[in-house]
């Protein structure tokens, strides 16, 4: 199983003979470049283009973050996986407004299917979400499948997510935080930072998943398209936002993993401490590492997998093979 | 699909045993790289019979290793294993086929470095047809709108391919 390093500590990144070496304050370790899927990045790192031509060849991709925890960009290598075949189709489905809004939708249904399942989840262990599932429920159905264009299926997806925040201060009840309203740039509160820096590192894990696939990240269909930036991993990310990242983050406040002490507030904003980035790494790529069983593979897929196999459908879809259904977790 | 369809030896091995690999791999939809099977097989390829000559590229064939052996050239085919023996003697009667189309007469040989063993082939009538009647199939495969369904065989199992059928 192939890992992905997290580099906190500010230093050296480079070729070491044939392994890749991280020299820090902390000391120097060597990490097996064939054990290595992606690295991102938090410190402030020195590499050279030496490092770069070696990431390629291993088809190793690098994400880079900002000082504040933005996202700043993603070392994407050249393409190994080409099929002209497929990335026509892609561009196929992207121009046909109905093809494009079909699968718009498919990815805000699996948006919101999971959110409820998440919701599903804390009701039956006795949180009082009812008021928050309905109206959720309400806009997944109907409202979903009568929307005409990319627009509304955007504000569908909002007002659902609007619902969905609120509710997690019923999820926290007793928890040091709380959370009024969605805030991005810049988060507002400690859960807004959460959401976003968990949200950005989702981003990363599909965008990496792509690379190992046929798809081109720069055509998406839910948010737009405009060759310059990476679209389609926004768009499957929304289907994993809820099951990864967010439970990700119940679990690390719900059980008090994170506190006050992990954030710092810089202006306006809120951010996580390195501390805090550490904590929600580690139990990210737990909830990653774990697996379950796949009837269609009929056999044990992590998580990780399952984003692959997402990207796999999506494929599949575009060569006209099955319908493109979202993953839709069930527990 | 473009017009200039040529039949690869990669094609006539899939072909033998799954026509859906076929297809995919017309439209340079490759299997997942990761595979430990296939990485396997790529050292296994690599690393046998070291002294001998290596990859030989003769126009759209790709020949794993030539060497002359008394009047004939012969072509080997390196195996990781036995498993799909038909589907790489198939394979290399195709190449044979191919050369004696070229004007070049050789003889085959089948090279299972892990198993220590070798077996020959010879073009011979019975075999000249059936290399011809897979090519037809082969290209009918290809000119297919959709890929042929997935269908579950024993080679799913260790296949480059399973988590793209099977998602």
């Amino acid at each position: 199983m192939q890992k992905t390093l997290y580099l906190f500590a500010s230093g050296r990144l480079r070729r070491k003979d044939n392994t890749i070496c991280v020299e820090s304050e902390e000391g120097t370790k060597y990490f097996p470049v064939t054990s290595l899927r992606d690295i991102v990045v938090f410190g402030e790192v020195d590499l050279n283009k030496k490092l770069l031509e070696f990431m390629q060849e291993n088809e190793v991709v690098l994400h880079f973050f900002g000082h504040y925890g933005n996202y700043v960009g993603s070392f994407y290598p050249r393409e190994h996986y080409n099929s002209g075949y497929v990335i026509l189709r892609q561009a196929e489905h992207y121009l046909d407004p109905g093809r494009r809004l079909n699968l718009a939708r498919k990815f805000v249904e699996g948006a919101l299917a999971n959110i409820l399942q998440v919701l599903r989840y804390y009701q039956n262990r006795g949180k009082d979400l009812a008021p928050y599932i309905e109206p959720i429920a309400c806009l997944a159905g109907d409202r979903l499948s009568l929307c005409g264009n990319i627009e509304e299926l955007m504000a569908i997806e909002g007002n659902a997510r609007a619902y969905y925040y609120d509710s997690f201060n019923i999820i926290l009840e007793g928890a040091p935080f709380v959370i009024k309203g969605r805030s991005k740039r810049p988060p507002a509160d400690p859960l807004n930072a959460l959401i976003s820096f968990g949200n950005s590192l989702i981003y990363t894990k599909v965008l990496t998943e792509i690379y190992k696939t046929h798809l081109d990240p720069r055509i998406g269909y839910l948010h737009a398209t405009n060759f310059r930036r990476f679209t389609l991993n926004l768009d499957v990310a929304e289907i994993f936002k809820p099951i990864f990242a967010d439970r990700v983050l119940f679990t690390l406040v719900g059980k008090k993993m994170i506190g006050s002490g992990d954030f710092k507030r810089h202006g306006a904003a809120v951010l996580l401490k390195e501390s805090g980035r550490r904590l929600y790494v580690k139990e990210l790529e737990d909830k990653l590492q774990t697996t379950f069983y796949h009837r269609r593979l009929k056999r044990n897929v992590s998580y990780q997998t399952l984003i692959r196999l997402e990207l796999y459908k999506l494929e599949k879809h575009l060569i006209g093979e099955e319908t493109y259904e979202p993953f839709v977790s069930r527990w | 699909m473009a017009t200039d369809i040529r039949v690869i030896g990669s094609f006539v091995q899939a072909m033998m045993i799954c026509p859906r690999q076929v297809w995919l791999m017309s439209r340079q939809i490759c299997p997942d790289e990761d595979n430990v099977f296939l990485e396997l097989g790529r050292l296994i390829g690599s690393h046998a019979y070291g002294r001998e000559r290596k990859e030989v590229h003769l126009g759209h064939l790709c020949l794993d290793l030539v060497r002359r052996g008394g009047r004939e050239f012969v072509v080997g085919e390196v195996k990781k294993s036995s498993r799909a023996r038909e589907a790489a003697r198939m394979q290399l009667a195709f190449y044979l086929y191919e050369l004696r189309e070229m004007g070049i007469e050789a003889e085959g040989e089948l090279l299972f470095p892990e198993e220590r063993r070798r077996e020959r082939v010879v073009l011979d009538a019975g075999l000249i047809q059936q290399v011809e009647e897979l090519k037809r199939r082969i290209i009918a495969v290809i000119y297919r709108d959709k890929p042929p369904p997935p269908q579950k065989i024993p080679f799913c199992s260790k296949c480059a391919y399973a988590e793209l059928c099977w998602a």
